[in-house]
């Protein structure tokens, strides 16, 4: 049934793609234009920052919670990156300073994400409430440190122009999703934490009884979630040239779209880094094949709305089954 | 029968089963206009089922219903409300965020005629029902503010607004201080001489024999008789509940008991008051006692689940007081809890991983799983319990009740306890199953681990243990040999008061 369920969403990948052949506008040279290999590494690229943050967002539901506060942590990520990385400091190489404002960003992401996960393990509160309110807190914060400004990271020859430089290449944005999702692909399979994050969401209190650490799992779970949404904000920074505290505004629906439709189940216990792929990669041709067509995006949202309905109301009829 | 001229509501040939097993059989049950009628019967006798079909919340497969001699179908809990059929269930059914008032009309034919509330004409009609059942408080107080007797008081109040001719009370004292029970006892007897029938489900026989005009007995979902509460005794009701002993050669390993390996002293906590009993190395101790007399409250309380508040418990020698289930499972204590889907099973897993759940620590290498070692430990063990179960990677979903408990008791076995704490393991599972589970209990004291092994079924118990603990309202009401004990010496320690205060 799982097998079952995993082919559904890759057929709907498949039949998306196929509509985007379809429709997809035609080069002057004849050829389609959905199909140029630079469309198709630009439709990955797109994806891949939404992509890291659905593949914790996928533990995160797993675990039958929810984390809305990854947009706003995104924003937060991307300034530090980009006050660290356009400091005056002579002195230090381009690498150590690329290495020290990618490291404060990502580290401080992650402890946001922690600070959430003791909160709601602590007191016992929703984990919608607890990301609702860091959702709204952090966006303040990133809005503070920045002064509400943009941060510009440049294009001349220093440490900033040659961290974007760099890590603004398709090879490396696509590199950085690829790695992390095939790793946690295997955490999930194939470790304990894996199957304890399964476990905790399917039935929490046969977890108790069973003696598993069910603190520290939700706050591991949380943390990898501030954790990765940190190092897609360093991506982010990179790929537009900025810090922006106004950045990632809604990510955290995309990302939980994304997941839902790669079939993980809000309830918890159920779910794949496999479907979440799957589930991203949907999204992301979509949204490529209505640009390519100029399509309105107010009318994107919509037909995106329609999708995420539809996905879901497939599996739902699977399950009856 | 002696219930004068003509019954208020006549229930003959009722039966209903769920899932195959078969709740009321053939069942009858009659009540008088003004009488308070009492229905007992152990665990699982059927009691609920019969006063869920009263009330409307649960369909018979087959019955014929008279009300004032008139057949009806009471379809649904409208239905009952409209003939006059109300309800004070035991988990009390009413809204905690809404007010008395809002409680008492809800759902009221008479006063949802209109879409709008008229606050003043609400107040009125609530009032004049507060003052019947003696409930002194505004009827805009919300009910979560209330404590439970008050609760109680609005549910009666709620069924008197519709005119109720027959209330419902299921176990109506089971969290009510004395002096509660006795303002509820003296309602009562106004409402039967008001000419109100109440029918009164309870497992406490002193209550009963204070407040009940007529007891009916049910035994294994059938009808076994009706009394009058003046012409019978406990006794006499206590032999008709537990009936005849069934073929019960013991099944207890003898042999001479080993050294004690888990102590409890004076154990106290929220539910438990001081709870005293030894539990040797291959021994099998019963626990037995009605709903709500701290048998799983007992296992929480070793379980690290619910704190220990006074007394002491040893564990091989050593002072035990686990924080945790984890901790209490480090320390080699392990706990079958009594709901297997509520707190066993994790339904979306297979029986491989609901196997090793609890082992997962100790079967991994740098926290990774190797899924051939995770089966070599767990295979054995499944096997040993002649599951048959199609394969490991089925879902744990897809196997039957005896089954699924069978998975849970093998991810018991793979923690390697000394002592192992079985809450009502062969509950709703089939006959043959049942059996198996036997054989695992007696192996397990065969290897010298200690068993507290909970169960509602006194047959069972007097079979498989060598000893069995008789607790009532958490308290240790004695221990008895399960060799020379009867179902109804026990049943009469379950419930009766201690004979020395």
């Amino acid at each position: 049934m799982k097998r079952l369920r995993k082919l559904k969403s890759v057929l709907g990948l498949a039949g998306i793609i196929l509509i985007a052949i379809l429709v997809s506008p035609v080069a002057a040279d004849g050829s389609n234009i959905f199909l140029q290999a630079g469309n198709l590494t630009d439709v990955l690229r797109q994806m891949s920052v939404i992509g890291i943050i659905a593949v914790a967002m996928t533990f995160v539901i797993l675990t039958a919670g929810i984390d809305l506060s990854v947009g706003s942590i995104l924003a937060f990520a991307t300034c530090l990156t980009g006050m660290f990385i356009t400091r005056s400091s002579p002195g230090s190489s381009h690498f150590a300073q690329a290495a020290l404002a990618v490291t404060v960003a990502v580290g401080a992401s992650a402890l946001v994400g922690a600070a959430n996960g003791v909160v709601i393990s602590a007191f016992r509160i929703q984990p919608f409430i607890v990301s609702l309110a860091s959702m709204i807190g952090v966006r303040g914060l990133a809005k503070w440190l920045s002064k509400n400004e943009n941060i510009d990271i440049g294009f001349g020859s220093d440490a900033a122009a040659s961290f974007a430089g760099f890590v603004n290449q398709k090879v490396v944005i696509v590199g950085a999703f690829a790695v992390l999702a095939a790793i946690f692909w295997i955490v999930l399979d194939r470790t304990v934490f894996g199957r304890y994050v399964r476990a905790i969401g399917d039935n929490e209190k046969a977890g108790r009884y069973s003696g598993l650490p069910i603190r520290s799992v939700k706050i591991a779970v949380y943390t990898l979630s501030g954790l990765l949404t940190g190092i897609a904000g360093v991506l982010y920074a990179a790929e537009n040239h900025q810090g922006n505290p106004n950045a990632g505004v809604a990510y955290e629906l995309d990302a939980i779209a994304a997941v839902v439709i790669g079939g993980t189940s809000l309830m918890g216990g159920s779910g794949s880094i496999a479907g979440t792929i799957v589930g991203t990669l949907i999204m992301g041709v979509l949204t490529n094949i209505l640009r390519l067509r100029n399509v309105d995006s107010n009318v994107e949202m919509m037909v995106k709305a329609v999708i995420i309905v539809l996905a879901v109301a497939i599996q739902k009829s699977e399950k009856a089954e | 029968m002696s219930g004068g001229p003509e019954p208020l509501i006549q229930l003959d040939g009722v039966n209903k089963h769920y899932d195959g097993a078969q709740a009321l059989r053939d069942a009858s049950f009659s009540v008088a206009k003004g009488e308070v009628h009492a229905l007992v019967g152990e665990n699982g006798a059927g009691k609920s089922t019969l006063s869920k079909i009263i009330a409307g919340a649960v369909q018979p497969d087959a019955a014929t219903v008279r009300w004032r001699g008139e057949p009806v179908r009471i379809s649904s809990p409208i239905a009952a409300q409209r003939l006059g059929i109300g309800i004070v269930f035991q988990e009390l059914d009413l809204f905690p965020n809404l007010s008395i008032a809002e409680n008492i009309v809800i759902g009221n034919v008479r006063m949802e005629r209109s879409p709008w509330v008229n606050r003043k004409e609400l107040s009125r009609f609530c009032a004049a029902h507060l003052e019947q059942v003696g409930l002194a408080a505004s009827p805009w107080t919300l009910v979560r503010d209330l404590p439970i007797a008050h609760m109680q008081l609005v549910a009666i109040a709620r069924a008197l607004s519709f005119d109720a001719r027959l209330i419902l009370m299921d176990e109506p004292t089971s969290s009510l201080a004395d002096d509660a029970v006795d303002r509820l006892f003296a309602l009562i007897r106004r409402l039967r001489s008001a000419g109100v029938s109440v029918v009164y489900v309870s497992h406490k026989m002193k209550e009963i024999f204070e407040i009940a005009d007529r007891i009916t007995v049910l035994r294994d979902g059938s009808t076994i008789g009706t009394r009058n509460a003046a012409d019978t005794n406990i006794d006499e009701i206590i032999g008709m509940m537990v009936g005849r002993a069934i073929g019960s050669e013991s099944l207890a390993p003898s042999g001479p008991p080993g050294e004690v390996v888990l102590s409890a002293a004076g154990v106290t906590t929220q539910k438990l008051r001081g709870v005293t009993f030894d539990l040797h190395r291959g021994e099998i101790l019963g626990v037995a006692g009605l709903v709500g007399a701290g048998r799983s409250e007992l296992g929480a309380a070793l379980f690290g689940l619910d704190p220990i508040r006074g007394g002491s418990v040893h564990l091989n020698g050593r002072e035990f007081h686990p924080r945790s289930p984890a901790d209490a499972i480090r320390r080699r204590f392990g706990l079958l809890p009594e709901d297997r889907k509520l707190q066993g099973l994790m339904m979306q897993m297979s029986v491989l991983e609901n196997t090793s759940i609890a082992i997962l620590g100790r079967l991994a290498r740098w926290s990774f799983l190797s899924h051939s070692r995770e089966k070599g430990v767990a295979m054995p063990v499944l096997q040993r319990m002649a599951l048959k179960s199609a394969s490991p990677e089925a879902g744990v979903s897809s196997l039957s009740g005896g089954n699924q408990q069978k998975v849970l008791l093998a991810k018991w076995l793979l923690t390697n306890p000394d002592v192992l704490f079985l809450d009502d393991p062969t509950r709703g599972i089939d006959v043959g199953a049942k059996r198996d589970i036997y054989h695992i209990i007696q192996d397990l004291a065969g290897q010298g681990k200690g068993v507290l092994f909970v169960s509602s079924e006194l047959p069972e118990l007097l079979q498989c243990c060598h000893r069995i603990l008789v607790l009532r309202e958490g308290r240790n009401m004695g221990i008895v040999d399960a060799r020379t004990a009867t179902q109804e010496q026990i049943m009469k320690l379950a419930t009766a008061e201690p004979v020395a205060a």
